[in-house]
């Protein structure tokens, strides 16, 4: 990072409102929530002080102290102490306090003042402060650690104009350390005292809504029924109510393709338009509305607050397979995408949980399983969508994905042994708050936008080579069959075909699969098309849902070509495969090894292929052929 | 002798976090074990007050106006005294 502009950072303990006050000065969107740990990678912006000078503003990860801590809070260390390759020592350092609970966050303050760099901070959320009965003082906070203190609400946008008049030229002096000596008890004490003068605490306990809330939604039996209640509103959502939308988008898509097919003539390029473009990016866009509800839930749980307690209740579980609660969080994201997953997991302190929890995350089912799912889940039920039936098979396919991630993290973590410095679970239980939309909906935006570029960009691309190989080298025959074993696919079908035929599957499903490596939701797309050619000549066949046509489908011996047993089988491997290849960039990056990414992707590759085997061969055994 | 004698006594009315009652509020006195560091992060120092709200595998307390989670095995390492109040 090379910038001619003044560095400014901002600091200070998780859950403070560091990217919430970053997101209103530089006028971001990045990803804020109401637990702590959301930033786990430096952010940058532009700002401008109050005298229009432009700024470059870096906000750092939560840190609870620049000791130690989970790899997140040594990013913030080393960037603070100017250790850290890429960016240089900050010229100034905002420190963000959560003015409720100076006693803790005025640590960190006063660790960043012995680094000798010029410090400002910022008494955010003095509001909630105030309503718990705190009687601030930033003034005397402002004598007693020698630097300017601005109180701010960073989420209503108060108390930005002066904090921009503080951040005005000359920045102030470096300050002085007034505490006995740079030791973290002589910062223990000095900091008690400081927030004892500059926050006085009223002595009465007083309970809030959060503590009665907690009551409920943290109680042994009436917590988990809340928390089972949560999670099946958010599956019930996924499964049921985006049927409404998702029909919507194919009513659309059917009306496309028949604008195409009455203003153009017959013809090869008729057929990339309706087949390959609208067919298959189609096939694949339809599943938006349930990727927006994914992301809408989870996003809800982690601005509300919720999102910590359900780390909190999990982790008694989570201990059964060598995991803790901090592990839950990552996990969870992870049926949305593996990636943020992945990289969430930075948040957990111990290095050997981290990596086995990054090693199991991507077999928490994600939203790209999501379309090959429910095309292939209704074909068990006679082709029929919805209904109770459906949502136990799907439930059934979560819980297959995440027992196996379960056990194989309970191996892998007793093979790793124990850490060389034993970590216990703790977290903060922050207040409830309201969710903030703006974000929320923002994020949820920015994930549905990132999945259409997917589908515009990546998928379209495949789709347009697959069409001309389902249609290249041309022959001139009558015969559907003879012309497409004669085009490139029908070619690489026939190469496959003896590999994947023990699974269940002929070669054009083979390629099917091949081309979702790629990504998998291509699965669906490539699915249409190659299945679809038999179908060309009939118009109106085309049209029909590629379900009824995959049903159609027979093997040369007459035999269900799409019989219980392939469906199953080809269900089993798409909950094993990983099948994502910037998911194993990301693993890498994250465990600093491409033997843990490299070794992760031939792991799930040869696993899902080898449940796949055993599977079918089982199914066929009870006759589900 | 008597010093010594002094600090039995302190320490026989001293309970660790994990044994406190729930619904009370205690004072911390010391802190001892290798969670230390982690406890002190997170706001458990000594003479800082502390209000247990409950129980379990994992106890839930409101130290400094935050509602914090910790393992009962951290909690151990906390010794605590009921407040004069």
């Amino acid at each position: 990072m090379e910038t001619s502009n003044d560095l400014i950072a901002l600091a200070g303990n998780p859950n403070a409102g560091k990217t919430t006050l970053f997101n209103a000065l530089t006028g971001s969107l990045e990803k804020v929530g109401n637990y702590p740990g959301v930033t786990v990678s430096v952010k940058q912006g532009e700002m401008r002080n109050s005298h229009g000078k432009a700024l470059e503003l870096i906000d750092l990860p939560g840190s609870y102290s620049l000791e130690g801590g989970s790899p997140d809070q040594q990013i913030a260390r080393d960037v603070l102490r100017g250790e850290n390759s890429k960016i240089p020592k900050p010229d100034l350092v905002v420190c963000v306090l959560d003015a409720s609970n100076l006693e803790r966050h005025l640590q960190i303050a006063l660790e960043i003042i012995e680094l000798e760099i010029p410090v400002i901070v910022a008494l955010n959320m003095v509001d909630v402060a105030e309503n718990a009965g705190l009687r601030l003082d930033p003034v005397k906070l402002s004598e007693e650690l020698g630097v300017p203190v601005v109180p701010i609400q960073a989420d209503k946008g108060k108390g930005l104009v002066e904090l921009k008049q503080a951040l005005g030229h000359p920045f102030p002096a470096n300050p002085e350390t007034r505490w006995e000596s740079n030791d973290a008890e002589s910062r223990r004490a000095f900091g008690l005292e400081v927030a004892n003068l500059a926050a006085r605490r009223s002595e009465a306990h007083t309970s809030t809504v959060s503590d009665k809330l907690d009551r409920i939604l943290l109680h042994p039996i009436l917590g988990w029924v809340c928390f089972i209640g949560i999670m099946f509103a958010l599956f019930w959502s996924i499964f049921s109510f985006a049927g409404i939308p998702m029909g919507w988008i194919e009513s659309l898509q059917d009306w496309a393709t028949g604008l195409v097919e009455n203003a153009m003539a017959e013809g090869d390029l008729r057929d990339l338009i309706t087949q390959g473009i609208i067919g298959g990016v189609g096939s694949v866009v339809i599943f938006l509305p349930q990727i927006l509800l994914l992301f809408f839930f989870i996003g809800l749980m982690e601005s509300s607050g919720y999102m910590a307690r359900a780390a909190f209740l999990m982790d008694g579980f989570m201990a059964k397979v060598g995991l803790s609660g901090k592990a839950f969080l990552p996990l969870l994201s992870s049926y949305a995408c593996a990636i943020p997953g992945v990289m969430a997991a930075r948040t957990i302190d111990s290095p050997k949980e981290r990596l086995v929890t990054i090693f199991v995350a991507p077999w928490m089912s994600c939203s790209a399983r999501l379309p090959v799912y429910l095309l292939l889940v209704p074909m068990l039920l006679g082709g029929s969508e919805g209904g109770a039936m459906q949502a136990l098979i799907f439930l059934g396919i979560y819980v297959l994905g995440t027992l196996t991630a379960f056990i194989v993290a309970r191996i892998l973590r007793g093979k790793l042994g124990p850490d060389e410095v034993e970590t216990h679970f703790m977290l903060e239980l922050p207040p409830y708050r309201f969710p903030q939309w703006k974000y929320i909906f923002r994020h949820v935006l920015d994930r549905g936008w990132a999945f259409l570029k997917n589908a515009g960009t990546v998928i379209l691309g495949i789709m347009i080579l697959l069409w001309a190989a389902t249609t290249y080298p041309k022959l001139d025959s009558d015969d559907p069959g003879e012309v497409l074993s004669h085009t490139i696919v029908g070619r690489v079908s026939a190469a496959i075909e003896p590999i994947v035929k023990p699974m269940g599957f002929d070669g054009r499903t083979g390629t099917a699969i091949l081309t979702s490596f790629a990504a998998r939701e291509v699965f669906v797309g490539s699915m249409a098309q190659l299945f679809n050619v038999d179908e060309a000549d009939e118009d109106t066949e085309t049209r029909n849902s590629i379900r009824e046509i995959l049903a159609k489908e027979t093997w040369p011996d007459g035999r269900k070509m799409f019989s219980p047993a392939a469906v199953i089988s080809l269900l089993i491997f798409y909950i094993y495969a990983l099948q994502c290849l910037p998911t194993t960039a990301v693993v890498a990056r994250e465990t600093k090894s491409w033997k843990w990414g490299i070794g992760q992707f031939i792991f799930m590759t040869v696993f899902a292929g080898v449940a796949s085997l055993l599977v079918y061969q089982v199914a066929m055994l009870f006759g589900l052929a | 002798m008597a010093h010594s004698l002094v600090q039995d006594l302190e320490s026989d009315s001293l309970q660790s976090l994990a044994q406190a009652q729930v619904g009370c509020d205690f004072q911390i006195s010391r802190l001892e074990g290798p969670g230390c560091d982690q406890l002190r992060n997170l706001g458990f120092c000594e003479s800082i007050q502390v209000r247990k709200l409950a129980n379990g595998r994992n106890l839930i307390c409101s130290v400094c106006g935050t509602r914090v989670a910790l393992s009962s095995d951290l909690a151990d390492q906390v010794k605590v005294q009921p407040t004069d109040s």
